[in-house]
């Protein structure tokens, strides 16, 4: 019985971590789709790029990924605010439609084109810090780098929310969401605002990107499970609410975590996706949110 | 529709249909099959999609429904053949109804979240669930044909084309489509107006996943063998949206321009580019997107009223 | 009946403008011109650009050109590129040795490839065009047995014969078509020396079972669930996971909550790095670490690049590995090596030893035709550097499966005794390795 318990303890301990990750790509897409209403199903292309750029950095550099993902983050910050420069931008003013397709084809070119350059197959990379676990007790023990990238998460989040709800940048932002053309109205320059938080919620999964290459692995098609993730987790969180959406990023991870551990790892994303409905149905403006939907 | 343009289609529908009579290679009745099969399914998502303006990327649901229809109640109950395609559609309808209550309570990108969510759910279950359907490990399908079934998918395929095209033909000319097209442009009003927008995007989520269904069972059909990966994957869904979508939503033939160009296109591609296929079809989408944002049907009828003005 | 009149009506007729004036005036009649629509005539164009397209197709040189073409499909995008990747590879060596000895038939070789993007729908179209449009007489492929699958009907329909090389699911074998040949072991022959190698090595009393949840997964674990009862060995979890996630850890609670004697592994390189990371820090520790192959048997698998440490003292079921000791394993190898860079999975050598198979079957059954070819094949009897290959009846190639255990950072084949070239080592618990 003793062993159950503790045992329940572990997977919610393990889902909490692998949530934080979950939460950084969760962050990233309140911001374009939540604050900014664009639907980014490139979102999952981006991080896997993040991770390619941290694994080059390791693999010709030897920078270690937790640094490499600062560098990671500055490259998606750029593509990011490029990319709604360059493409979205004309997109945003039409219909959901187009910034779907629009997205949609950026991703196949994100990921077809990385396979050309690097070839399709999968890369791994071994650190030191993957071999540490952390013994709470006989029964309950952590891995390092879990642990690492869960500090790191947490000042990241932290850092974002600070901006969001503090910097001039974060108050115009959220007046654009609010009323695009009275915050136009008041002197906002609306196009370069988004196209800069376009880039901050890219540099947000940049940086899960790079946290997460060290504890998998990988290949072309590495970001596409965490695209839809993303969105379910912004839709939970509640629109609009870049904390929403972090807390539920860390309830998809334990969800998931605990579902793998009484029914079965098969149906930890149907379990997600069950979630997903019900909130929808029930609770449409989300845990957190405030909007009306 | 007018009368001209009712012949015009009738005579492009015979043609069609004389086509084996010119082509009798497999490979190529196989691309033309595609070709016809997103057409019709493009048709059928149009409803939904364009003429209510319900953005929806779960279709595959449907679609996977249609195909799993004709081979478990054929497989598992003895259900005669054209027999379980028929149930497969009840079932496809019945899940509208079940996915059309939640779904449509939403707008905008949600709904399309919602049924990306619900046809997830089903391809995992059905990979999960291999006792019923076999798993990833796949379960046989019955051939709706015997003999030269290349050319009777195809026929196939033009008819269920034929179908949508005339249901959308008469529903965008009805009441029921001028319903469809007020709740696309403002929901709200539309209410305001009388309209009953829930039972009217219910209607033709209906008729769509019907079609849609037919569309699957003739698939399952085709390849005799089926498994969840390939009937309830978001890449069916995506493609048929992205064919009525480029073609031009909210269109007649627009599905119809969408499906011929994409797949030839894609076919096209792959023999051209081998590795680099992928990305050269992302390029398009993104082009067309940039350029034709009304899809091509759209750009092309602009075009031509601001030619004649 | 109303006038219809397309173009000039007269010595000044009117222009396109007035026309229009004209026909809107007409209320409730039918317009005088009839304008064709440029939707309609958008769609009619494109259709008639697509059958086009298609019905000039690349014309084939048939049997009779100057090389002879063998078709292949494989998965060069999508989720198994990198496998089809490995397969054009080991082609290539298989390509160039055979070319450099004439060929088939005294023509060289030519490798039609058609990529199925890891879909089995596009794989049963790879199978149309190859044979419809570039008329092989033969086809290789696909990479996953779920492609495989799909392409079974329609090559049985069309008559050609097909050699695979890596689908591993049992259910490609059980359509009764006598077209369809495999080169490699199935899910069976996995269970079955693993058990062999178990049953005299301390037989274990208890088995779990982990496997992703695909064809290839649940194929293996099916194979071994019925095989371990039938060896009397109780099967206490079965855990199927979904492919490519970051955590495993609960699954593999659960199953240590079970404590199994023996694990059965169904996964490819990534997910077996994973779950052997993530095993370790839960802390399972089953008396026997097997698996079928596949990741666990990968060339990269005991290096830094794949599992590393935790790799060690697992065991693997596995179709080859370099240091096997069928004559030419080594030689392959090399020459892989040398063509891209990295030493080849048994990915590779099925392919080669697929394609090598196949023209030896073309040049001692002087066969051209698609019948002929599979004649061919049913009676070819050859040593490859995969082991000897022969077809039976049903077309599968009874292919001896090794037991290797990672040993010091090496693959070291621990059973049948005949191929054997160490002794199993006793797997230590985790917390007491160095």
């Amino acid at each position: 019985m003793e062993v159950m318990l503790w045992s329940a303890v572990q997977a919610v301990l393990n889902g909490i971590l692998t949530g934080s990750l979950y939460a950084l790509v969760g962050m990233g897409m309140a911001l374009i789709f939540g604050v900014m209403r664009i639907v980014n199903f490139a979102h999952g292309a981006f991080m896997m790029l993040g991770m390619y750029a941290t694994y080059v950095l390791f693999d010709r550099a030897h920078v270690s990924p937790y640094l490499g993902f600062l560098v990671a983050a500055a490259m998606l910050f750029a593509t990011g605010y490029l990319t709604y420069e360059g493409l979205l931008r004309r997109v945003v003013e039409r219909s959901d439609f187009m910034q779907i397709l629009l997205t949609l084809g950026i991703s196949l070119i994100l990921t077809d084109g990385v396979q050309l350059i690097f070839g399709a197959d999968y890369h791994q990379i071994n650190i030191p810090l993957l071999d540490v676990n952390v013994r709470l007790n006989q029964h309950v023990s952590l891995n390092a780098p879990w642990l690492v990238s869960f500090g790191i998460t947490v000042i990241v989040a932290t850092a974002m929310f600070w901006f969001v709800m503090k910097s001039r940048l974060g108050r115009a932002l959220r007046a654009i969401s609010q009323n695009r053309y009275a915050a136009s109205l008041m002197g906002i320059d609306v196009m370069r605002i988004q196209a800069l938080s376009f880039g901050m919620g890219l540099a947000a999964v940049g940086v899960a990107g790079g946290l997460l290459l060290p504890v998998f692995y990988l290949y072309p098609g590495a970001g596409d499970q965490f695209t839809l993730k993303a969105f379910v987790m912004v839709v939970l969180g509640g629109m609009g609410s870049i904390g929403g959406a972090a807390i539920a990023g860390v309830v998809l991870g334990v969800v998931e975590s605990l579902t793998s551990l009484y029914w079965g790892n098969e149906w930890a994303v149907v379990v997600d996706f069950l979630l997903f409905l019900a909130v929808l149905s029930l609770r449409p403006s989300g845990l957190f949110g405030s909007q009306r939907v | 529709m007018t009368r001209p343009r009712a012949l015009i289609a009738a005579a492009g529908f015979v043609l069609c249909m004389l086509v084996p009579l010119v082509i009798t290679q497999d490979y190529q009745l196989n691309v033309l099959f595609r070709v016809f099969l997103f057409a019709g399914l493009g048709l059928a998502w149009n409803l939904v999609g364009g003429y209510a303006g319900q953005l929806s990327l779960g279709h595959a649901a449907f679609f996977g429904i249609g195909g799993y229809g004709l081979a478990l109640f054929h497989g598992k109950l003895g259900v005669p053949i054209w027999g379980a395609l028929a149930l497969g559609v009840v079932a496809a309808v019945l899940a509208a109804l079940v996915i059309g209550q939640v779904a449509f309570r939403l707008r905008g990108p949600y709904f399309a979240l919602s049924t990306i969510a619900f046809a997830e759910v089903l391809r995992l279950s059905a990979k999960n669930l291999t006792s019923i359907t076999g798993g990833d490990v796949g379960y046989q399908a019955p051939a709706l044909f015997d003999d030269s079934p290349s050319r009777w998918f195809y026929w196939s395929a033009v008819v269920l084309t034929a179908a949508a095209f005339a249901v959308t033909a008469l529903a965008a000319r009805s009441r029921f489509g001028f319903w469809l097209q007020a709740i696309r442009e403002d929901e709200d009003t539309a209410m305001a107006v009388g309209i009953n927008p829930a039972r009217t995007k219910l209607r033709a989520l209906l008729i769509s996943a019907a079609l849609t269904a037919v569309g699957g069972g003739l698939y399952a059909s085709l390849f005799l063998f089926i498994v969840p990966d390939q009937m309830l994957a978001i890449d069916i869904s995506n493609e048929i949206a992205i064919v009525a979508m480029l073609g031009g939503a909210g269109t007649l033939t627009g599905p119809i321009v969408g499906a011929a160009l994409l797949e030839t296109a894609s076919e096209v591609f792959k023999n051209l580019f081998h590795e680099a296929h992928l990305l050269i079809y992302g390029v398009l989408i993104v082009v067309v997107v940039m350029f034709l944002p009304e899809g091509i049907v759209g750009a092309l009828t602009t075009w031509w009223r601001r030619r004649n003005r | 009946m109303p006038h219809l009149t397309i173009g000039p009506v007269g010595p000044r007729a009117p222009g396109l403008r007035e026309r229009r004036r004209l026909s809107r005036h007409a209320s409730g009649k039918m317009p005088r011109v009839i304008r064709p629509s440029p939707a309609f005539g958008a769609a009619l164009l494109a259709l008639v650009a697509g059958v086009a397209c298609k019905a000039d197709g690349t014309s084939a040189q048939g049997g009779g050109g100057a090389t002879f073409r063998i078709g292949v499909v494989t998965s060069l995008t999508g989720s198994a590129a990198a496998f089809g990747q490995a397969h054009k590879n080991g082609y290539a060596v298989a390509l160039a040795e055979l070319n450099a000895k004439g060929g088939a038939l005294g023509r060289p070789i030519e490798l039609v490839y058609y990529d199925d993007q890891s879909k089995p729908d596009q794989a049963v179209q790879g199978v149309a065009k190859l044979v419809d449009q570039d008329h092989v007489p033969l086809i290789l492929g696909a990479f996953s047995s779920e492609t495989t699958r799909a392409m079974l009907p329609a090559v049985t329909a069309k008559k050609v014969p097909l050699i695979m090389p890596t689908a591993t699911a049992d259910n490609v074998m059980e359509t009764g078509s006598p077209w369809v040949f495999r080169i490699c072991a199935g899910a069976t022959g996995y269970a079955t020396s693993t058990i062999d190698f178990l049953q005299h090595n301390g037989a274990p009393k208890t088995i779990a079972l982990i496997y992703e949840n695909t064809n290839f997964g649940q194929a293996a674990a099916k194979a071994m669930a019925v095989q371990a009862a039938a060896a009397g060995i109780t099967v206490v979890d079965d855990e199927a996971y979904q492919a490519n996630s970051p955590d495993y850890k609960a699954l593999l609670q659960r199953v240590a909550a079970k404590q199994p004697e023996a694990v059965y592994f169904a996964s490819y390189l990534l997910d077996a790095t994973t779950l052997l990371r993530q095993a370790e820090q839960i802390g399972l520790n089953p008396t026997f670490y097997t698996s079928a192959g596949t990741g666990f048997a990968a060339a990269e698998f005991p290096t830094e690049k794949g599992a590393g440490k935790y790799a060690e003292y697992t065991y693997s079921a596995s179709q080859w590995t370099p240091t096997a000791k069928w004559a030419g394993s080594q030689e392959f190898d090399a020459a892989f090596t040398k063509l891209t860079g990295s030493h080849p999975a048994f990915h590779a050598m099925e392919a080669y030893a697929t394609l090598v198979t196949a023209a030896a079957a073309i040049n001692l059954g002087k066969a051209e035709t698609a019948a002929g070819i599979a004649d061919a094949i049913r009676k070819v009897k050859l040593d490859t550097p995969f082991g000897p290959v022969a077809f039976d009846a049903k077309g599968q190639n009874a292919h001896p499966l090794l037991v290797t255990q990672v040993q010091g950072g090496q693959y070291k084949v621990v059973w049948p005794p005949e191929q054997a070239e160490a002794k199993p080592i006793p797997t230590p618990a985790w917390a007491d390795r160095k």
